[in-house]
């Protein structure tokens, strides 16, 4: 300000100070785009006169010609000119690539990377715009060491994403986002082209100053603002087909008959298949079709004296494989910023826009078209749907039968076409979202903050089910006339209602405000930068509504409660959510000594309204991170070899407190839960409750993290990177606990029940190098290898089961010693061949030749519980990202791979079968056809038991990314003209067997997290896109 | 500047310090009721509901009829070859192990259903209703679900946890101290139990006829006298099973429906039979038994369900046997048969009988449907009184009980036959009548036939072995001190 004060004085009063001085001018500019830099910063070397550039660039200032003037600007290279005889000193300022000037965000405030003691990764917007995705964290998968993200295909889907390994078993195990202030738990609703930056918050040191929410890392998303400078116009527009990346080949009619007969044959039944089946249907090619995907962003940004703007409008649309599966979002963002008073108060102003629309469709029919037989056409010739029936006298696949004949069925598997063309369901959502930022600059080193951010969303959902259709569908010999006459005979029961509506409203809100006041000040070579502040929130205020009808009429228009018919009960149903407020105060002190030795301490006290039950609801959360720049030092400061050394290490505490809310609740339920009854003579319902588990003490999980590290760069800032390691300890973490079975309460309760250790290490590695004006090219990877373990299990509270895999069986079991999610099962030992062997060995109850045997761990002569034996978990030991980046002349090239592995991942899809499904050829060719024929794989009759057979390697490499850009010559009116075609996930490489290892779910290490039953399978895309700069 | 400094920084300390009251974070529950609050919004008289509710849960559309039939002579699994219904073909064929999910399934729902009572009973002692009455009714009621659950696991375990009562201080249940979930009581501790429940039930319970028409179907005096009768038949205490039978019997308040086949028809439920049932309701909002007729429905072109537990060839013969064919057409559905609400069941359906006691005419297929389950009604009050009768040498008593059960299906009284021979036409009579109505296993066992007649059923039963079901062995996974019954 005092700079900026003299300049003005200098400039405006006309006052010679100096009688040998002169006045010289010129412009400021880009080199990167020619434009001119306002607001670039013009200082003469060793003094304390300096001037800014004005709007256009230009400057005016008085020198002495022996001067040196210094120009300088963030995020460009600083350049000294000597000033001479010169008149006028026109500078072409270079963008700064070097990464340690990088500002990067810590939460209420932000820091030069050289000035850190923690650990953060940034990603800037170029990389996330390398690969378009509905989400930026999609994006950035293998971009991160230590963050690691598994994908969905899925429209609409949003990833997982896991920082420093899992530390919970519960609820909340998703990074806090931080978007432009406003915390959230998502960011499926900004649009990836308008994120400037994602800083990824790692370790305890950073983190710590979101105390309680902070146990699962921190993202900090910055949104684009306008620049100082003339109206920038941009226009990003990319469209892509999608199709399936890794299909299972499935058996064909003939294989599968043979294989269906053999089935049959093994236990006893005489029923089978006859040779040449009329039909031979690929389920899989008939369900899917080539998906879509498109994106159009318009981007206005600018800036002037006070007023910097950006506003951006973006369209995303995607088809998926399955037909009229769609889902559509636009977002509309306006960022602005005011600055007044000279700039010593400045209003930052964020707001985001998006609704979205889906048309889902079930999942499931991925399951069903891999189980449905190949001998089942998807409609007869008369134009019906077909199902698995077969005629049993004639072998045929057939429903027709003569007198005598039975009819059966050859699987439970329906017709995946039938259930996605009768599915009809839309969701539609909005969410507004936005903050408005004061910073008031009070004196040179304080400014005091003030900022309110408020998120709303809406969630709307409509489900038609054409009862009457599916019910025609689900079996030919029914008729129209059939279920009409069950209308008319049973008017009450809603079954026969001819078709059903039901919605499902949700909206919700939160808002958060933080004040806080920084001091930022240097004596000498001792750098103080204190941040104190507090900060309040509520969130999740807000209330659910349904509302169900039966008999609307055909037209889609009048799809509405209103027009249901008045022969069935319409339902209405509503209630409130129960909000969850925060309450913080947190300060944190950065201290550095010649930016060499740094401190940085952090504390922040925390409460929460979730833990109720035991009244508790604050917390402390502390942290230190230290730093020494070694290069600094005068044993390092000439080496030619290395230009940069930092070592790092901190220590911290963080909490996790997405927890469900903890007290004792009384279940009550508004239609069929088994607390309601029915009484009297016309079978009143009556309304019932029972009594939860009574609610444990329970409070935050509090993680205990120890990191250290160090950053690098060498051979003239070449080769940069990093290296962390860390040790990460949630000491009390929450387990969801079962109660013991004969014990009176029913429902699962929360309780402190376990210690999960992460220890891991990540190394980011990026060689840069321009070889000319024309080629420079960028090879970077990323590892980063986690081990997990449950250290401590309380009493009682080990061998929690999970992971269904919907056929009664479960495959995972938390135990001490084991990583989180760990897969419990028996360990499959060869394939029984002969009833002789059976007879004379431990075997499990209805074992037949063909069977999978079932390892006796613990030699007691019988095969049940006690014989499952542990086998890892699904969760990835490590990852690994490649990304290489290729410039030359106006094309540019890059190729992104990500894999990881270390992991077990089970094939439901094979391991789970009734009996009658369709097997993949490669089950088909290997399967056991008799005594030793092979002891690897069971024959075509055989259990459904969870076992080793099914859990598979779960390592792959996909290369995620192949783009080949050309930037079209300097053409009039357009300053950047890019068109580029793009391959993602053009090839996997993975000995998995089924559809795709990345098989997230919701993320709990207790649920069909890495089990493969009804997943998206993986898509890859194909795409050709267009960058325009006005 | 400094003046301003000081006003800025007390502002910024007045927001982040002043404001930080606990109150902000004392945030009420609005989605589910805390317990705490439970007295001004949940009656006594809807943790009872809670209880009932219990038993119309999917186990007993399911795993129910997997240890109660499909393992016995008069079911087989039924459906498809391939289709196993988790471990339906291991009990269909006595191959299960103690990892039986229908096993388990029961042991926990019969738990959570007393632990359920357990509560009902201390909420309604302490939430302070005036009318003693109404008080001690709801407490029977309880009692009595309480009694037939302990009687259902003892039968099929043995040895089983006594849970004890459960307290409630400062709102919060307490579970009674003296109890030990890692350990087993002896069986006559159990019967103790179930027999001080249940006289406690019969003190206080009204009769059918004295409930109000809106409370049809609750637990009544007769229902607590039933189960108590049944209950000392399994301990072989003929006399007291005989004074109990002979109590509901002359309390005027049942009958035998006129005809045999009329007993599942929606219009008989809770009718002049009927005892206990669980109350099922087909129409919007429906609340049934989860999928009881599903699970059992024909299965094939036309069908209509997923074909389980299905009659066998062996109880065919039992029926002809007996040359009864009216019991035989009310209890099988058999593929083609036209059904008594005109029904075409197509003859190519995949199995070629189906149990028709399952059959809901109107809501045949649908997951909540309309099909009461009747748990004991009265033609089983005189089976039992002619067995005890029988048993203690009263055989004109058991004549005359036995004899009107067989009248109502046109069959021939029984006359002169020695205690023995009357026994054994006693037993082979509760098959006929009672058949799919969850009783066969026991009484196989009870009257010590399971070996002979499951042999005759193709089916090789364990001596010392099958006589009870294992514990289930995720409970000995959790409580490893428990012991597990023989020969598992």
């Amino acid at each position: 300000m005092k700079t900026n004060l003299l300049a003005l004085l200098l400039l405006f009063s006309g006052i010679q100070l100096f009688a040998q001085e002169k006045t010289i001018s010129g412009t400021v500019i880009s080199a990167d785009d020619g434009l001119p830099l306002p607001g670039a910063n013009v200082v003469i070397k060793n003094q304390s006169t300096g001037t800014t550039t004005d709007f256009d660039g230009n400057y005016e200032i008085e020198v002495a010609p022996e001067d040196v003037l210094t120009f300088s600007f963030i995020g460009f290279q600083t350049q000294e000119v000597k000033v001479g005889g010169q008149e006028t000193i026109d500078v072409n300022l270079i963008a700064d690539t070097e990464s340690l000037s990088e500002i990067v965000l810590i939460g209420y405030g932000a820091a030069e990377k050289q000035d850190l003691t923690g650990a953060i990764s940034s990603v800037k917007s170029d990389e996330i715009l390398k690969q378009p995705a509905l989400t930026a964290t999609q994006a950035v998968q293998g971009k991160v060491a230590g963050v690691n993200i598994i994908n969905s295909d899925s429209p609409g889907s949003t990833p997982t994403v896991t920082i420093r390994g899992l530390g919970t078993a519960l609820g909340g195990r998703n990074p806090l986002y931080v978007v432009d202030g406003v915390p959230v738990t998502d960011i499926k609703n900004i649009s990836p082209s308008n994120i400037e930056s994602m800083d990824f918050l790692k370790d305890a040191s950073s983190a710590s100053i979101y105390g309680l929410r902070a146990a699962n890392g921190v993202v900090i998303v910055t949104t684009k603002k306008g620049k100082k400078g003339k109206a920038k116009l941009s226009f990003n527009s990319y469209y892509g087909v999608k199709s399936l990346l890794n299909k299972v080949d499935m058996a064909n009619a003939s294989q599968y008959t043979q294989y269906y007969n053999e089935e049959e044959t093994a236990i006893g039944s005489t029923s089978l298949l006859a040779p040449n089946q009329r039909y031979n249907t690929d389920w899989l090619d008939e369900l899917t079709q080539l998906g879509a995907v498109s994106n159009n962003v318009f981007t206005i940004s600018g800036g002037s004296e006070n007023v910097d703007y950006f506003f951006s409008y973006d369209h995303y649309e995607e088809e998926g494989l399955l037909p009229n599966q769609k889902y559509r979002r636009s977002v509309i963002t306006s960022n602005n910023a005011f600055k007044l008073f000279d700039d010593k108060l400045k209003v930052t102003q964020n707001l985001s826009i998006t609704p979205t629309n889906e048309n889902p469709k079930p999942l499931s029919s991925f399951n069903t078209a891999y189980r449905q037989a190949p001998v089942i056409p998807v409609y007869y010739e008369n134009g019906l749907y077909g199902q698995s029936f077969y005629n049993q006298a004639t072998g045929e696949a057939t429903y027709m039968a003569q007198e005598g004949e039975a009819v059966g069925r050859l699987t439970d598997a329906g017709n995946p076409v039938a259930a996605v063309n009768f599915a009809n369901e839309k969701i539609s959502t909005l969410t507004l979202q936005g903050s408005v930022t004061a910073e008031l600059e009070l004196t040179d080193h304080l400014t005091f903050t003030s900022r309110i951010g408020m998120r709303k969303y809406y969630y709307n959902k409509r489900a038609f089910t054409p009862t009457k259709k599916s019910w025609i569908a689900n079996d030919p010999t029914r008729t129209a006339e059939a279920f009409e006459n069950n209308r008319t005979q049973f008017p009450d029961s809603p079954e026969w209602a001819r078709n059903s509506l039901a919605f499902e409203k949700e909206e919700t809100f939160k808002y958060n405000w933080d004040n806080f006041i920084n001091y930022k000040r240097s004596f000498g070579q001792h750098n103080f930068d204190l941040t104190l502040g507090g900060s309040k929130e509520e969130t999740g205020i807000g209330e659910k509504n349904t509302s169900s009808a039966y008999e609307v009429p055909e037209a889609e228009q009048y799809w509405s409660i209103k027009h249901a018919g008045d022969s069935y009960d319409k339902q209405t149903n509503q209630y409130y959510f129960t909000q969850v407020n925060y309450m913080s105060q947190f300060g944190r002190l950065q201290y550095n000594f010649d930016r060499t030795y740094y401190l940085t301490a952090t504390l922040r006290r925390d409460g929460t309204s979730v833990f109720k039950s035991n009244k508790e609801y604050f917390d402390y959360f502390p942290s230190v991170g230290l730093g020494w720049t070694l290069s600094n030092e005068s044993f390092l400061e000439n080496s030619n070899f290395l230009n940069y050394l930092k070592l790092r290490g901190s220590y911290g505490e963080l909490g996790n407190a997405k927890v469900p809310f903890n007290t004792t609740t009384i279940q009550t339920n508004a239609a069929s839960g088994n607390q309601n009854y029915v009484f009297g003579p016309n079978q009143g319902l009556v309304f019932g409750a029972s009594i939860g588990s009574p609610a444990q003490p329970l409070s935050w999980e509090v993680v205990q993290e120890w990191s250290a590290g160090f950053d690098y760069e060498l051979l003239d800032n070449r080769l940069t990177g990093s290296f962390d390691w860390y040790d990460k300890t949630t000491t009390n973490t929450i387990l969801e606990i079962q109660p013991l079975l004969n014990s009176p309460f029913a429902e699962k309760f929360y309780d402190h029940g376990a210690k999960v250790v992460n220890k891991g290490v990540e190394v980011g590695i990026n060689w840069s190098d321009n070889i000319s004006d024309d080629f420079s090219y960028n090879v970077g990877v990323t590892y980063n290898y986690n081990k997990n373990e449950i250290t401590q299990v309380k009493n009682n509270y080990a061998g929690q089961t999970g992971g269904s895999l919907d056929n009664g069986q479960i495959s995972k079991r938390l135990e001490e010693g084991q990583p989180l999610g760990s897969w419990w099962m028996y360990e499959a030992d060869g394939v029984w061949q002969t009833q002789e062997e059976i007879d004379n060995n431990a075997s499990l109850g209805g074992a037949l030749p063909g069977h999978l045997k079932y390892k006796d761990q613990n030699e007691d002569g019988v095969i049940d519980e006690r014989d499952k034996k542990y086998f890892g978990s699904y969760i990835p030991k490590y990852n690994f990202g490649i990304n290489i980046a290729v410039n030359y002349k106006n094309f540019d090239f890059s190729v992104a791979g990500y894999g990881a592995g270390g992991n077990k991942v089970y094939n439901g899809l094979t391991g789970t079968r009734l009996g009658g499904e369709n097997i993949p050829v490669e089950v088909f060719e290997n399967r056991w056809t008799g005594a030793g024929s092979t002891n690897a794989n069971p024959g075509a009759n055989k259990d459904a038991y969870a076992s080793s057979h099914y859990l598979e390697d779960g390592d792959y490499f996909r290369i995620n990314n192949i783009t080949f850009g050309y930037t079209l010559p300097e053409i009039k009116m357009v300053s950047k003209a890019r068109v580029y075609v793009s391959a993602q996930n053009a090839f996997i490489f993975t000995k998995y067997s089924g559809f795709t290892p990345e098989l997230n779910s919701d993320g709990n290490p207790y649920g069909t997290t890495g089990i493969e039953l009804s997943a998206y399978p993986n898509t890859s895309t194909f795409l050709m896109g267009l960058n325009l700069e006005f | 500047m400094k003046l301003f400094t000081k006003i800025t920084i007390s502002l910024v300390a007045t927001l982040a310090l002043v404001s930080c009251s606990e109150d902000f974070l004392d945030v009420d529950s609005r989605e589910n009721i805390e317990a705490i609050d439970s007295n001004e919004n949940i009656t006594p008289e809807q943790f009872l509901n809670g209880i009932y509710g219990m038993y119309t849960d999917y186990a007993y559309a399911f795993s129910w009829l997997g240890i109660t039939e499909i393992i016995s002579d008069n079911a087989d699994k039924g459906s498809s070859p391939t289709d196993n219904g988790a471990d339906k073909n291991l009990l269909d064929n006595l191959t299960f192990t103690s990892t039986a999910t229908s096993v388990r399934e029961m042991w926990t729902q019969w738990y959570k259903t007393i632990g359920r009572a357990s509560y009902s009973i201390a909420f309604t002692e302490t939430y302070g209703l005036q009318d003693e009455e109404y008080k001690d009714r709801l407490v029977g009621e309880a009692k009595f679900l309480r009694a037939l659950t302990y009687f259902y696991l003892v039968r099929s375990f043995g040895d089983v946890t006594i849970q004890g009562d459960i307290t409630i201080e400062n709102k919060e249940a307490i579970l009674d101290p003296e109890s030990n979930l890692s350990s087993r009581n002896s069986k006559e501790e159990v019967y103790a139990y179930i027999e001080q429940d249940l006289l406690a039930a019969i003190e206080v319970l009204p009769t059918k006829s004295e409930y109000a028409s809106k409370d049809l179907g609750r637990a009544t005096k007769g229902a607590a006298q039933a189960l108590l009768a049944k209950v000392y038949l399994y301990q072989q205490d003929y006399n007291q099973a005989l004074e109990y039978a002979n109590l509901v019997i002359n309390s005027g308040q049942y009958g035998l429906e006129a005809n045999y086949e009329d007993i599942w028809r929606e219009y008989t439920e809770n009718g002049t039979e009927s005892i206990f049932e669980i109350q099922a309701r087909g129409e919007v909002i429906a609340h049934g038994v989860q999928q009881y007729s599903q699970v059992q429905g024909a299965r094939g072109p036309s069908g209509w369900g997923w074909g389980f537990n299905t009659p066998t060839e062996n109880l065919v013969a039992a029926f002809d046997a007996e040359g009864d064919e009216i019991r035989k057409d009310a209890t099988i559905i058999f593929a083609g048969e036209t059904l008594w609400d005109g029904r075409e069941v197509s003859p190519s359906v995949e199995n070629p009988r189906y149990n028709e006691k399952a059959y809901s005419s109107a809501n045949s297929g649908a997951a909540d449907g309309d099909k009461n389950i009747r748990v004991i009604r009265y033609a089983e009050v005189l089976l039992i009184k002619a067995e005890a009768a029988n048993e203690l040498g009263q055989t004109s008593e058991a004549l005359s009980a036995l004899n009107q059960v067989r009248q109502r299906v046109e069959l021939d009284d029984v006359v002169g036959l020695g205690q023995i021979e009357l026994r054994q036409k006693i037993w082979n009579e509760r098959r006929l009548e009672l058949a799919f109505e969850h009783d066969r296993w026991f009484d196989l066992i009870r009257t010590g036939q399971a070996e002979q007649a499951m042999q005759a059923n193709g089916k090789t039963y364990v001596n010392g072995k099958h006589e009870l079901f294992p514990i289930p062995e995720n409970q000995l996974i959790q409580t490893p001190q428990m012991t597990q019954n023989p020969g598992w």
